[in-house]
């Protein structure tokens, strides 16, 4: 990851997306957060958050197609929430920074990126929703895996209208849905990109 | 009496986070109130940023909500009126919870509000990541721009009867944002260009990202570290 290969126009993009994907977490993310209290199920604001934010970023990662793009986005992103009005929220944070992290990650060949690296990137980026309560948890309320495992399964059949005892498909069921939900987020983002370029061309 | 802020430099505040961040994660709920009065006592001794915190209405909001929420959700119920649960282990819990979220949301303040933009941007700098610094400046003066952009975006389309078919407007209207906001940024990459800049150039360094007293204060950190974790 070569920071000094980036041009002006480069770092101007990365801004742009940044900026994008930080006014939609200060505007959507805060109303949000507000509807749904800290420590209530928060699956759906994570999951709407990281789709569209993941998206944006990955659009970004078609106009600056270099190593280092989509993190530097998600710094940018990051710094603007922490700089922000509503003040500094760590979820998010942590959030943020880690999809920009495994995003990164799915872009590391060598070989020119294809849609499917795109879906691979939003798969892996918004897949980190499911593991990113387990992280918070323990870092922010200090529970251990097991309880959270547990109010997962208990949410989760309520929620999926599943009885308690198939614990292994409920949580299977949660992370393929946000599987989906990333990989319908990285074909767009392909696609988004596609369109925009076609226009200001 | 000078302030410890005064002979600190930004790797500190930073070293202090990750401190303050690996320590949440690691003690135990018995000593995390030990870990609350060191952010205080630190953000005291550095600055004013703890007591605007300490002050505001939005940060003990949040930490009682917590606590007032926590007997109803969490825990084994103790006491049952219909839908109604009370639980005492939930109390508990919620407690420790509380303390955890003020020492992180301290520890934030502190560390992150002892910069100001100017110092970050000379942060990326001194990291030799000039061109992130130029992007965060370039960032945050897009905001008022992008709201422009959204507007006039949304107020199109709404005349132009967008609403009548949401799925195809919606792409319309990332499109036209998106395409907007690259058309400005291809004017600021203008202005750049014209005022000669160059993310690569390496400046002379001007501020220390760590000194003396920093090497000093994070020897410090990580000794009262292993105290309090043993």
């Amino acid at each position: 990851m070569k920071f000094s290969t980036f041009t002006v126009r480069d770092w101007v993009y990365v801004a742009v997306f940044g900026a994008l994907w930080g006014a939609l977490e200060m505007t959507l993310g805060a109303y949000l957060h507000v509807l749904f209290p800290p420590i209530a199920n928060t699956f759906f604001t994570g999951l709407i958050m990281a789709g569209i934010g993941v998206a944006i970023a990955l659009v970004g990662r078609y106009f600056v197609p270099r190593p280092g793009a989509v993190l530097s986005i998600g710094i940018i992103t990051t710094l603007l929430k922490v700089l922000s009005l509503g003040g500094m929220k760590i979820g998010p944070v942590v959030a943020i920074l880690a999809e920009a992290i495994l995003m990164e990650l799915a872009f590391l060949s060598k070989t020119p990126p294809t849609r499917w690296r795109y879906v691979l990137a939003g798969t892996l980026a918004v897949g980190w929703n499911f593991f990113h309560k387990f992280v918070m948890m323990r870092l922010l309320y200090g529970k251990g895996i097991t309880e959270v495992y547990l109010k997962m399964v208990k949410d989760g059949s309520q929620a999926l209208g599943l009885d308690i005892g198939y614990a292994v498909a409920i949580i299977g069921v949660l992370f393929l849905f946000r599987v989906a939900v990333g990989a319908a987020a990285g074909w767009l983002a392909w696609r988004l990109g596609r369109l925009v370029a076609r226009r200001i061309a | 009496m000078t302030s410890l802020g005064a002979q600190l430099n930004s790797g500190s505040y930073l070293c202090f986070l990750l401190w303050t961040l690996l320590l949440v994660a690691l003690l135990p709920d018995g000593r995390q109130w030990l870990l609350l009065v060191i952010v205080v006592a630190f953000g005291w001794l550095s600055g004013r940023a703890v007591f605007q915190v300490l002050a505001s209405r939005r940060f003990w909001l949040f930490i009682l909500s917590i606590l007032a929420m926590s007997p109803f959700v969490l825990g084994e119920a103790d006491i049952r009126w219909g839908m109604l649960r009370l639980s005492w282990t939930g109390l508990e819990t919620g407690l420790w919870m509380a303390v955890r979220a003020a020492t992180l949301m301290l520890a934030f303040s502190v560390s992150l509000g002892a910069l100001s933009v100017a110092q970050m941007v000379r942060l990326f700098d001194r990291l030799r990541l000039r061109g992130l610094g130029f992007a965060l400046g370039v960032a945050l003066n897009l905001g008022p721009v992008l709201r422009d952009v959204v507007e006039a975006a949304y107020h199109t389309l709404r005349l132009r009867g967008g609403f009548r078919r949401p799925a195809r407007n919606a792409r319309l209207f990332l499109i036209t944002v998106i395409a907007n906001g690259l058309r400005y940024g291809d004017d600021v990459v203008k202005a750049a260009l014209a005022r000669a800049f160059d993310p690569a150039a390496k400046l002379p360094q001007t501020s220390r990202f760590l000194g003396q007293a920093d090497k000093a204060f994070i020897v410090g950190l990580a000794a009262v570290g292993v105290g309090l974790l043993l």
